[in-house]
């Protein structure tokens, strides 16, 4: 009988160690198959003459390609950009989220509606929110210049996206509005955890709405905050869309990015050696900065 | 006989009568900007005249078409038959993508209703015949003739002409102290390089693969980015504008001179009826330079059937479904009949391009010059319109990229 009894019990132990396995298994090929093996595929194909045009000459030059990337003046210059880039977007997003997710947990009528029309920049596929910006700020006939204008702010119409010295600024203005409704969602669902007896207690204790602020509200929401900053630090790294679509990298190589570099290579000129170089050292920096930032934020978080 | 074996009978012969009608199908990629596009007609008629084969057309965007054509053809993807430039000839037949036409080309009674020329034009770089000439254009000069007349300016035919032309019309109309008119549409971005050209590879001894870094070179760069800086004659959007900023600035009396082809000569007059009128574009540095734009088709050398995708190429450049064809794209019939009967644009579009023919030219038939059109030029471009590098950079650029 305890034979009998016992049989099942083991078979669910062995079935409970399994299990997770088994479930995660179909996850984890999948992962490796569209994420692993490409990146693999990457690497590899960095440290050869790949160029596709000239599909039978696959030749193995080893590190030659990442030499040429770092005496390559658009690589730097492509560099910089990120890094502009990176450093203005996301703290701008982070800010904006901030103060929207803080407006939109106040009690207002329609407060509903509101939180839902926000998140339409999020929303859109970028190729339109880049093609709406394009005539935004279009010299010859866009809604920016007709603006400051008829404001008097500027006195001849500014070709935003033709001037080298305002190209970056734009594009960076446009993804500005495209992202921070993710930082909203994401902050308003962190407030909306910390409880109000918190606020009460404090209240009572006559901390100021600022007190509140700086000792409830930002420990309560820090969490939420580093992981929705961490996300958008490797997404906008990542994202060239918004900028190919509105001026391709132009004017000469004023919006150009690492990750945009690395696409016009490789797809345009179809030099996928070479541009798999840049792709690698690409995310070997970006692995590098987000490593710095987990360690740094996860301490002050915990 | 069972109903059950009545069923299966019918549906056998059902298969059987789907299968008859689709022996063979030729994918084929094409970019029209038109919005009537007036394929699936022509897809009907070849259709309806060559039973068993099947054609799925497919409208490819034009800026990301080469893009997709040659990760298509990397990728083992690419379609039976396609729509293709000259310029990207030398690195598809580098590719080993092309299937050679000569001797289908030999047996073809079209061939001899063809445009003389056309078919040595678009021969391979390595003497073979892979391109079928399906439409064709010549760029030239858009200008305003009212604009002309108001302040009594006449059509330049030197660049020097050209020069005080366009600073003339360049002014402000309403007195706001904004420039409302500029005197000339320039193409700085992707596909400019014809306007470029234009002022740059008339000089003697200039072209894109000698010349280009000697001082008549230099002075055709120079003489663009005078226009742009000095002068101020471009609209400033001019660094990143293409091909719906120039037309549209055009349009909207923004510009008063441009440079396109026939191909957006109705689209022009339809929005400016008799206040627009073209020119062979001015002389240059002592010698005239404007591009042949060409368009043919080609047989992929992975197509599945390529009897029948040669059938359907020959069937767009055939006397009849060549107007068809060309109606939609605004371009010119290469069937000498079709044009003959060609009614579709106004006559004064048709003699500039006929006027510009003599010294039309065609890129290098060289694999550097995908690169030069797509990336190398406009960059650099850009970057001696905003002052970034020097003319003289540009040039050496260019002349290095041909080098290799």
């Amino acid at each position: 009988m305890t034979h009998v009894s016992e049989t099942p019990k083991q078979r669910a132990s062995l079935g409970r160690q399994v299990l997770p396995y088994a479930m995660l298994t179909p996850a984890v090929l999948v992962t490796l198959a569209i994420v692993f093996f490409p990146m693999l595929q990457t690497a590899w194909m960095s440290l050869h003459e790949y160029v596709l045009f000239r599909p039978n000459d696959f030749t193995w030059v080893g590190l030659d390609n990442f030499k040429a990337a770092l005496n390559d003046e658009v690589f730097w210059i492509s560099l910089k950009h990120t890094i502009v880039w990176m450093c203005t977007t996301i703290p701008a997003q982070l800010l904006l989220g901030l103060v929207t997710a803080l407006l939109l947990n106040q009690d207002f009528p329609w407060r509903p509606v509101a939180r839902a029309l926000i998140i339409i920049p999020w929303a859109l596929p970028s190729v339109v929110i880049a093609l709406m910006w394009v005539w935004i700020y279009d010299s010859n006939y866009g809604i920016a210049n007709e603006f400051l204008l008829r404001m008097g702010l500027i006195q001849q119409a500014i070709p935003w996206l033709a001037d080298p010295d305002t190209a970056l600024a734009s594009i960076i203005l446009t993804l500005t509005w495209q992202g921070f409704p993710f930082f909203a969602v994401m902050i308003l669902a962190g407030l909306q955890s910390i409880p109000q007896s918190y606020y009460e207690a404090a209240s009572i204790d006559g901390a100021s709405a600022w007190r509140q602020f700086w000792h409830i509200t930002l420990p309560g929401i820090s969490g939420v905050m580093m992981t929705a900053v961490l996300l958008r630090m490797i997404w906008v790294a990542n994202s060239f869309d918004v900028i190919f679509v509105m001026t391709g990298g132009g004017p000469g190589y004023a919006t150009h990015t690492l990750p945009l570099y690395a696409f016009i290579k490789a797809r345009t000129n179809l030099d996928f050696g070479y541009g798999s170089a840049i792709a690698v050292l690409f995310t070997l920096l970006l692995m590098v900065v987000v490593v710095f930032y987990l360690k740094r934020t996860g301490k002050a978080v915990s | 006989m069972t109903f059950k074996t009545l069923t299966g009978i019918a549906s056998t012969l059902a298969l059987c009568a789907g299968m008859a009608s689709a022996d063979s199908t030729v994918r084929f990629w094409y970019h029209f900007d038109n919005a009537d596009n007036p394929m699936d007609a022509l897809v009907a008629a070849f259709e309806e005249a060559n039973p068993g084969i099947t054609v799925e057309a497919e409208n490819i965007p034009w800026n990301s078409y080469y893009d997709q054509l040659y990760t298509a053809v990397i990728g083992g993807n690419a379609p039976d038959a396609a729509m293709v430039k000259m310029f990207a000839q030398p690195r598809l037949v580098e590719m080993g993508a092309l299937q050679p036409i000569d001797d289908w080309l030999a047996s073809w009674d079209g061939a001899d209703g063809l445009q003389d020329n056309l078919i040595e034009l678009t021969k391979g770089p390595d003497g073979k015949q892979y391109y079928l000439p399906v439409q064709y254009v010549v760029l030239y000069l858009y200008y305003r003739p009212d604009m002309f007349e108001e302040l009594g300016l006449s059509v330049p035919t030197t660049c020097e002409e050209f020069r005080e032309t366009a600073k003339a019309l360049t002014r402000d109309t309403d007195g706001d102290g904004q420039t409302d008119v500029y005197g000339f549409g320039f193409r700085g971005a992707k596909g400019g390089h014809d306007h470029w050209a234009t002022f740059t590879l008339g000089a003697e001894g200039v072209s894109l693969t000698e010349g280009l870094t000697s001082e008549a070179g230099v002075a055709g760069t120079q003489f663009v980015a005078d226009l742009f800086q000095q002068d101020g004659v471009f609209p400033p959007s001019a660094p990143n504008d293409g091909f719906q900023e120039i037309i549209g600035a055009f349009k909207a009396g923004k510009t008063a001179m441009t440079i396109h082809h026939i191909g957006s000569a109705n689209g022009m007059v339809e929005a400016l009826g008799d206040n627009v009128s073209a020119a062979p574009v001015p002389e240059c540095g002592g010698g005239h330079w404007t591009a042949f734009g060409d368009e043919s088709t080609a047989v992929l050398s992975s197509a599945e059937d390529p009897e029948a995708a040669w059938k359907w190429i020959t069937f767009l450049s055939s006397e009849g479904n060549n107007t068809m064809f060309n109606e939609a794209t605004g371009q010119l019939p290469v069937v000498k009949a079709d044009s003959e009967s060609w009614t579709l644009h106004p006559q004064r579009f048709v003699q500039a391009t006929v006027d510009s023919l003599p010294f039309a030219e065609m890129l290098p038939n060289s694999s550097a010059t995908a690169d030069f059109v797509n990336t190398a030029w406009p960059t650099n471009m850009q970057r001696v319109l905003t002052g970034d590098i020097e003319p003289a950079e540009m040039n050496a650029k260019i002349e290095e990229l041909f080098a290799e």
